[in-house]
């Protein structure tokens, strides 16, 4: 075979040197010689000769060594040859049965299992563990009036969002007022409440409830009718103002506006426009960790007995929300996140069972009146 | 010292655009996972085609490096601001008016914008980690080039600089570009040999000439239209509007020229290792209408496939709906319709990835081509005498620039 030449850098220096290139067969290797090399000559065994990926230029082929074959030091570790004599590319072509193959290093996809694992569990343990606590000695942080202010700027929302702008949903009827006043003290009287509550009925036919942040508390009209007696209507209040108490609202207001920064990172929209949407939806809707809410349900049963009224009555009402629920996905945001209302209703009916003697908590004069609240 | 190299480019259209095809098909398959190794696939064949006195560039970068940069990068990015929100809403609520007054409502969209300024140190940041990644990963005669680290030095800077060109509606942009080039450029080598770039910012002043008439049309055209509406004059107000379009488009085109000639003096100033130095002399009109010219092909091309798709989505739909009783038409009309809309949608992906091909075709490698071919390198004996650099591992593989999806086409 005619001596051909091919351009070497040794990735040493900078310096090239055109080597003449000899194929020995029978030793499998390519031998390149000049002068400056270390001992005259260079040996490069084919099978371990790989061709740069991805090239442009198709009339010349740029070859390195695969990483651990070195034969004699590091110096060709980082060695390039490129070949363009359009013969020697040929025989190279043809001799090189590897010229192509991909050498992926030991230990790749351990790598990358590892590290897709311990980047999931990071990104869980911040939704799950530090940003729920970091809410919760956040929210304690609040001053209560500002809770209190904040909590009207949501009512506010809510209003306009039920009612449309400028909609007075407030329903007023003294009578109603005043039965709810009954039901509210009869409920608190022997609780120690931090908070100044200020419940409301708003004059919508969703059977819903809802707590915003400072002690302000909405029933909805479709509640109360729902309700087959005031004993239904108390425990959801009482449940409500476990939420305040707990300063529910607020800690989840943070918490969810940490899990929305984080997730729009891994969503791939990080300008904020859509974690500030998510942020005001998720604190309308409200939706608590199903701890929170069996707390409030505990609280909530406290109250009753508290108040001695029967506790049945939350045992009824969940019966009916799952009834409600059955009838499908037009469901009250109110109740998604909420534990499953049978399990919820058998623990109420358990502890009815442990209390001794009850009344009801309002008179069936006052409960015709709460029922007329928003007449 | 002598010696000259002239550069030299060899990519070729179809190959690329054939590269870039399969590679952005992989991607979409792979819901996206592929598009790191794509990145580093059409890098390798643009490096590759780039040679000067026939030695050609190494990309030595890899897909996975960058995947796995990437993870490291979101985690950091999501736990940042995970806890910056959640510290944002903390105090809004702690210190902000909450009420329906209007200052209420302003100071609320500001603090929610504010995650826009958290992110913007995070941009610059993971620019310079990008460049810093790339030149790392470049080797050409067998040397590597590389970039001390100074991300946070340039965050700094790039702030101040984005500020004072800001606030000067731009005038000083000249300034930002020159000092933050050299900022840059100083802090770069090739082997054990460093950059210097020389100079000064106000020799880019010619470069901004086009920008500086754009502006100047700009206030022209807008005042043209407010007397038009002030003393109700229709011609007035057309023509002013008029302007105002060309102007924009003249702002846009300065911004070109001035990229190409502050590329060109910046590149005549930079000095390796004391001794060799660059020319470059590329044609602003050249990058100029190829950047136009393919806009005008990235916007045609994908409208003319969405309306033959659409013509014939309707055309079927239209004939099966007018086939009448003798046709079993529920179930056919039905299918029909879920067929249509996945070939529509179909034909809305490949719309988007022909717009990134042809930019890649028409435009990015063109241009490539064009700033290759114009640069010169002197006294390039001095090359010879450079040795190696320590290999940099360049930690994150710019994956804080995936992760903010910064960087463009290379």
């Amino acid at each position: 075979m005619s001596a051909s030449f091919g351009r070497f850098f040794d990735g040493e220096s900078g310096l090239g040197l055109t080597v003449e290139l000899h194929v020995d067969i029978a030793a499998e290797t390519l031998r390149l010689t000049h002068e400056d090399l270390p001992m005259g000559s260079q040996y490069w065994p084919l099978w371990a000769i790989r061709a740069l990926s991805d090239q442009a230029r198709d009339d010349q082929l740029v070859l390195s060594l695969k990483a651990d074959a070195s034969l004699d030091s590091a110096l060709i570790k980082t060695a390039r040859l490129t070949v363009d004599d359009a013969d020697m590319v040929a025989t190279l072509r043809r001799l090189c049965t590897d010229l192509t193959k991909k050498d992926i290093a030991h230990g790749t996809l351990r790598k990358v299992v590892t590290r897709s694992g311990l980047a999931a569990g990071a990104i869980a343990l911040m939704i799950f563990v530090i940003l729920p606590a970091m809410a919760g000695t956040f929210a304690t942080l609040i001053p209560i009036e500002r809770e209190i202010a904040w909590g009207r700027a949501i009512m506010g929302q809510m209003e306009r969002s039920l009612g449309g702008r400028g909609a007075d949903l407030v329903c007023r009827n003294p009578k109603g007022l005043k039965a709810l006043e009954t039901m509210t003290t009869r409920l608190t009287e022997r609780a120690d409440i931090r908070y100044d509550l200020d419940i409301s009925v708003f004059d919508h036919r969703m059977v819903n409830a809802f707590a915003a942040p400072g002690g302000q508390i909405v029933l909805m009209r479709g509640l109360i009718e729902k309700a087959k007696g005031p004993g239904e209507v108390a425990a959801v209040l009482g449940h409500e103002i476990g939420h305040v108490e707990a300063r529910d609202v607020t800690r989840n207001a943070l918490r969810t506006a940490g899990s929305a920064g984080l997730l729009s990172m891994v969503l791939g929209d990080f300008s904020g426009g859509s974690a500030a949407v998510v942020v005001a939806n998720y604190t309308l809707n409200a939706s608590y960790t199903r701890e929170a809410e069996t707390e409030a349900d505990l609280f909530a049963l406290k109250l009753l007995a508290g108040s001695s009224t029967n506790a049945e009555g939350m045992a009824d009402f969940f019966d009916s929300l799952s009834k409600l629920e059955r009838l499908g996905p037009s469901l009250p945001t109110y109740l998604a996140s909420h534990p499953e209302t049978t399990t919820r209703a058998e623990a109420a009916r358990a502890f009815a069972r442990t209390q001794g003697y009850t009344t009801p908590i309002l008179s069936q004069r006052e409960w015709k009146d709460l029922r007329s609240i928003c007449d | 010292m002598s010696g000259r190299i002239e550069g030299q480019y060899f990519g070729k259209t179809e190959p690329l655009l054939w590269l870039y095809v399969k590679t952005a098909l992989l991607t979409l398959v792979t819901l996206g996972i592929y598009r790191f190794w794509a990145k580093t696939r059409i890098r390798k064949y643009v490096w590759s085609a780039t040679s000067g006195e026939n030695d050609g560039f190494e990309y030595t970068g890899t897909g996975l490096e960058k995947f796995l940069g990437f993870l490291v990068a979101l985690v950091i990015l999501a736990v940042y601001l995970g806890l910056f929100q959640l510290l944002l809403t903390f105090l809004g609520l702690a210190i902000l008016p909450q009420d329906d007054s209007p200052t209420a409502m302003i100071a609320q969209s500001v603090a929610i914008n504010l995650n826009f300024l958290a992110v913007m140190p995070l941009l610059l940041f993971a620019q310079y980690r990008a460049r810093r990644y790339k030149m790392a990963r470049t080797r050409w005669r067998g040397l590597r080039f590389g970039m001390e680290n100074g991300a946070w030095g340039y965050v700094g800077r790039a702030l101040w600089y984005t500020f004072l060109s800001s606030i000067t509606l731009g005038i000083l942009a000249p300034l930002a570009t020159f000092r933050l080039e050299k900022y840059m450029v100083d802090r770069s080598w090739y082997g054990d040999a460093q950059f210097e770039l020389l100079g000064r910012w106000q020799a880019l002043y010619p470069g901004m000439k086009h920008v500086f008439i754009g502006m100047g049309l700009l206030v022209g055209a807008t005042a043209m239209v407010s007397a038009g509406i002030y003393w109700n004059v229709i011609g007035a107000i057309v023509f002013g509007g008029l302007f105002v379009v060309v102007a924009y488009v003249w702002i846009i085109v300065g911004t070109i020229i001035f990229r190409v000639y502050s590329f060109n003096y910046l590149t005549r100033n930079a000095v390796l290792d004391e001794e060799v130095v660059f020319e470059a002399h590329l044609d602003p009109t050249h990058v100029v209408m190829k950047v136009l010219i393919g806009f005008a092909a990235a916007t045609i091309a994908p409208g003319i496939i969405l309306g033959i798709l659409g013509a014939i989505v309707g055309a079927v739909f239209f004939a099966v709906s007018m086939g009448g009783p003798s046709l079993d038409t529920g179930g056919a009309i039905e299918g029909l319709a879920i067929g249509g809309t996945v070939l529509f949608a179909l034909g809305y992906v490949s719309a988007l990835l022909l717009v990134g091909a042809i930019w890649m075709v028409m435009v990015t490698q063109p241009i490539v081509a064009h700033a290759v071919t114009n640069i010169t390198v002197h006294n390039s004996d001095h090359l010879e005498l450079i040795r190696q650099r320590s290999a940099d591992k360049g930690a994150d593989a710019e994956g804080f620039a995936d992760a903010l999806d910064i960087g463009g086409a290379l």
